[in-house]
């Protein structure tokens, strides 16, 4: 709301410049916004909040400054010079619905000269962001600045039937508004009417039919009280904002109507001539009954803090014109029509918090209640992200918002939550996984040159009825770039592999590799699963396709919650006192024979002191016939009783290769 | 006085002298111990074996002189030894220099988000105060993020202009309030929790929006719960987060679930009040909503609103990282460039 500071003058005698009362009003609530200088004036923005439409005045303003300085409030004087003829014999008005019209005021103003407003009127509204149009529509808007009430003029001449109807829109009415659209009408919109169709949008515009201009002579004023929720939905559905609507919505004073009304008639009689009709036309349905509210004094120390003196909390409530008066308990209150915030004892608590200062009251401490603590698995999630850490990968973040079609490429039958109002054609559905947000992060960085990734994100994945932590990693360039000290290393299969076998280690996890159940997203020849807890692999070719992906993609999806709760305890194992003996073998396979079986089929000797197998060397061709591959393997012997003698580890030797090559037919090479 | 038997002595000494000098390794060294030293044929060996050729009269003199030289040279032999030695595994560690210039070899360390950073770092300081991590649902019912907050259908804040709805009655939380509700709902006070978590705005992105954000809110109930409480609690927070020169302020304002309400500021972090472009020449820099918590609020929880009082107070965890660390596009936190991520 801007306001300008030599109007606010005219309605109480502020003591400080148009600067300093900025800053002081912002520490009882209307937060200055700026405040710029307008010729010989200054004029101050404020923040005025949703439930302070009071404060969209100039006198609303004045109130508080009058509160904050102790000083008293000078309301607009005027006289009313009326001819003897009488408003309600030129124009009757009718209210069919009181609920959304609780009052309506009329002023009859004939042979009104309609011309340019003077210079200082023009200036005034100009200060405050209002377009001079012409006198009479000026004044209303003057009025509605100085008061906060808006107001409407008709060409009374243009009125059918000599009538006002408030009332709601027929069915298929049309009204071509003041700013010359045609608006279609229907029964949730509150219009006014004459005696043949609809004339304005109540609260909201006038209609262009009687709009005032060059040629009226006859004035009707309009000073009503429209019901907030109606006047805004209306706004709302037809795309409406107006000085006059934003009042309506947050709520106007509907005893201010009829002294809005006797002010502009004044004002027009004064700059625009013409003679007033006696008497205003007031149809008031909805008089308001007054709201008596009781204030506790020790609620003051008990909800704020401090006690606050009883001079300073009945000047306060003075000032505010609240009415107080004071018992043996506190206060009893009379909540103005212009407050209808005021409702109860903490609204009063409020208005004492505010105007005595927020910065009187002591910082304290609450007295201590014992521990706090972090979510239930938190500790562990933190493990978690340091493993991820220090395995190279980065987390990221994104928005939980998705494209219908993108993600059911990947979860095709997950019901998503679809939004009924999205942003954008992009952004329909909450996210069913947290792949294409990765690819799509992936695509960013790759797009930017940066072909070196391993991220992750550990977050939310939602469907129709419910939703889910869950934990998703990438990987895709080089691991290590070649350098001056070692070579180049491919983040491949084996590098996610690796760092799922650590994680699931983490939480002490054995693994059971299957490649069951594959995902089509995945490529078939690399991918596993360890159950439904984890699955990872390479990206599907044709998935990464419409991400133009020029470099091959690593994906793990892991179920964060199940791992959290299968975790199990960790058991400590003691550390060996004897040494372990390595033995290396190299061994012919046949080709298609897989790693598991040979590790089974070693671990399965019944060697109680075999603690390690582990294949360091891998050939697909050499000096050995096409069909098989040539594997070595070193294992580990180690008792927790003594040393292992030679003759011993040669029994176990014998005992390995033996197994192997019975049952895989394997060739020991030499 | 000396005959001649001594004079060989001193030829070998001086010869010895002499050839020492060109000693510059250990086997060098060896070959000149043997020459001398050699039990067989060591020059001075064969002198210490002729001294029963010597006269008698010289012979007490010789064995003494004979004596003296082969300890000297035994001595200096020795001393040439450690020289030696030490100058070969110097030899061997000048050998090993290092070009040390030369980049390290780094192994790649993931960072965390900044969001999770700033989530974290606001947990610890509040679960040090006692309060207690609680989470809630994002996608919500209107009655957990609208009705039960004070905030009636016909409320503007409602509108679809600004909340994604997914129902009539479901949307996706606009705050983390509805945690706040949840937790009320469960239990009598005291109350002592923070909600951190995602929250949703119909708002187009731009350096200081974007539709989605994180959010984390705190609510006290107890006896004796006041607005100075609420004061002290932000100024230590505050402290905490920003530093201990950070300073607090409250400006009134209005929250339907709080009343009265305030407005937090905290002196600029980069000016110290000063005045610079951060703050718009202001010196102080809004933070977060805050209040008491409306009475109204306890009609929902079956809590005695004569008897507890409360306060609540939320902020924005991307506006709270930014603003420590000079960030002026909050849309950084959702692009997850690596060059932005990996400086945390």
């Amino acid at each position: 709301m801007k306001i300008s500071y030599n109007w606010l003058k005219e309605f109480v005698d502020t003591p400080v410049d148009a600067r300093t009362l900025g800053q002081r009003i912002t520490h009882i609530g209307l937060a200055l916004e700026s405040c710029v200088d307008f010729g010989d004036d200054s004029v101050l923005d404020l923040d005025v909040g949703t439930n302070r439409p009071d404060c969209l005045s100039h006198l609303g303003v004045a109130r508080e400054v009058g509160a904050i300085y102790g000083l008293v409030l000078k309301k607009p004087h005027f006289k009313l010079k009326e001819v003897p003829r009488k408003a309600a014999e030129a124009v009757s008005i009718t209210i069919d619905d009181a609920d959304l019209c609780g009052r309506y005021c009329g002023r009859y103003i004939s042979g009104v000269r309609i011309g340019p407003s003077p210079e200082w009127l023009r200036k005034r509204l100009e200060a405050v962001g209002v377009r001079s149009i012409n006198n009479v529509a000026d004044i209303t808007n003057y009025v509605m600045m100085e008061l906060g009430h808006p107001m409407h003029a008709f060409d009374a001449d243009k009125l059918q039937g000599r009538q006002i109807i408030v009332r709601r829109g027929g069915v298929d009415e049309k009204l071509t508004t003041l700013d010359g659209v045609e608006r279609l009408l229907n029964p949730s919109i509150l219009v006014i009417a004459d005696a043949k169709s609809p004339i304005a949008l109540a609260g909201i515009m006038g209609g262009a039919d009687t709009e005032i201009g060059p040629s009226t002579t006859n004035v009707l004023l309009e000073s009503a009280w429209f019901n907030p929720v109606s006047i805004r939905k209306t706004a709302r559905t037809l795309g409406m904002t107006t000085e006059a609507s934003y009042r309506f919505e947050r709520g106007t004073d509907i005893e201010m109507a009829g002294f809005a009304c006797d002010r502009a008639a004044s004002m027009i009689q004064e700059l625009a001539g013409g003679e007033l009709l006696s008497g205003a036309i007031d149809v008031y349905p909805r008089k308001p009954t007054p709201v008596r509210i009781t204030l506790r004094r020790e609620r003051i120390a008990a909800v704020l803090g401090e006690r606050v003196d009883d001079a300073i909390v009945n000047r306060i409530f003075q000032r505010l014109e609240l009415q107080p008066a004071q018992t043996a308990q506190g206060w009893t209150v009379e909540a103005p029509t212009f407050r209808a915030d005021l409702a109860n004892e903490q609204d009063l608590l409020e208005e004492i918090a505010r105007h005595h200062g927020l910065d009187n009251f002591p910082a304290t401490m609450p007295a201590s209640r014992g521990f706090g603590s972090l979510l239930p698995n938190e500790r562990r999630v933190r493990q978690l992200r340091d493993t991820l850490s220090a395995a190279g990968y980065s987390e990221i973040c994104t928005y939980s918002f998705s494209n219908e079609q993108v993600e059911k490429r990947f979860y095709p039958d997950i019901e998503p939550v679809r939004l009924r109002n999205p942003m954008s054609e992009e952004a329909t559905i909450l996210r069913t996984s947290l792949i294409p947000g990765l690819l799509t992060t992936l695509q960013w960085n790759l797009n930017r040159g940066i072909r070196n990734l391993q991220m992750y994100e550990l977050s939310k994945v939602y469907w129709n009825g419910g939703e889910r932590r869950t934990l998703i990693l990438g990987g895709t360039g080089s691991l290590r770039l070649a350098s001056v000290h070692e070579s180049a290393r491919e983040f491949d299969f084996f590098v996610l592999k690796g760092d799922i076998e650590e994680l699931l280690h983490g939480f002490n996890i054995p693994i059971r590799l299957t490649t069951d159940n594959i995902p089509k997203y995945y490529h078939p020849g690399r991918f596993a699963r360890v159950g439904h807890l984890a699955m990872f692999g390479e990206l599907h070719p044709s998935y990464a396709e419409p991400f133009k992906f020029r470099q091959r993609v690593y994906i793990a999806e892991i179920d964060i919650e199940l791992l959290l709760g299968a975790s199990a305890g960790r058991q400590l194992e003691q550390i060996p006192r004897y040494p372990g003996v390595k033995r290396d073998f190299s061994l012919l396979f046949d080709k298609g024979t897989q790693y598991a079986t040979v590790h089974r089929t070693i671990s399965d000797a019944g060697i109680s002191e075999l603690v390690r197998v582990e294949p360091f060397d891998r050939m697909e061709s050499g000096s050995f016939p096409e069909t098989k591959y040539s594997l070595s393997i070193s294992v580990v012997y180690q008792s927790a009783e003594r040393t292992l003698t030679d003759v011993e580890v040669e029994t176990f030797d014998k005992k390995i290769i033996k197994r192997l090559e019975e049952r895989l037919g394997a060739q020991l090479r030499t | 006085m000396s005959s001649e038997w001594i004079g060989q002595l001193r030829s070998i000494e001086q010869q010895f002298d002499r050839e020492r000098e060109s000693v510059a390794d250990l086997r060098s060294l060896e070959e000149l111990k043997n020459r001398y030293l050699s039990r067989k044929s060591g020059l001075l060996t064969l002198q210490l074996q002729n001294v029963r050729n010597v006269p008698a009269t010289e012979r007490a003199e010789f064995g003494r002189v004979a004596n003296e030289i082969k300890a000297k040279v035994e001595g200096l032999l020795e001393t040439l030894q450690q020289k030696i030695a030490h100058a070969e595994a110097d030899a061997v560690l000048e050998r090993e220099r290092l070009d040390v210039t030369l980049p390290g070899s780094r192994r790649r360390i993931g960072h965390r988000h900044p969001l999770t950073m700033a989530r974290q770092e606001i947990e610890d300081i509040f679960t040090s105060l006692g309060y207690t991590v609680e989470d809630g649902p994002e996608v919500e019912k209107t009655y957990y993020n609208f009705e039960a907050l004070n905030i009636p259908a016909s409320h503007p804040a409602r509108d679809a202009k600004d909340t994604f709805y997914i129902a009539d009655d479901v949307v996706l939380r606009t705050h983390t309030s509805p945690v706040q509700v949840r937790t009320m709902e469960k239990m009598q006070p005291p109350v002592r929790i923070i909600c951190p978590g995602r929250v949703y705005r119909r708002d187009a992105a731009d350096a200081t929006h974007t539709p989605m954000f994180h959010q984390f809110e705190c609510l006290l109930v107890d006896e004796g719960i006041t607005f100075s409480d609420l004061k002290g609690t932000l100024e230590r927070f505050h402290k905490q987060f920003f530093g201990e020169k950070t300073e607090t302020r409250l400006r009134p304002s209005h929250f339907q679930f709080t009343e009265p309400s305030a407005e937090v500021d905290v002196s600029c972090p980069f000016c110290n009040r000063k005045g610079c472009r951060v703050c718009k020449q202001s010196g102080w820099i809004e933070v977060m909503g805050s209040g008491v918590v409306n009475p109204r609020l306890y009609g929902f929880v079956n809590y005695d609103a004569d008897r507890y009082t409360g306060f609540a107070f939320g902020g924005g965890i991307e506006r709270y990282h930014a603003l420590k660390n000079n960030i002026n596009d909050i849309q950084l936190y959702y692009q997850n460039d690596m060059r932005f991520l990996e400086q945390f």
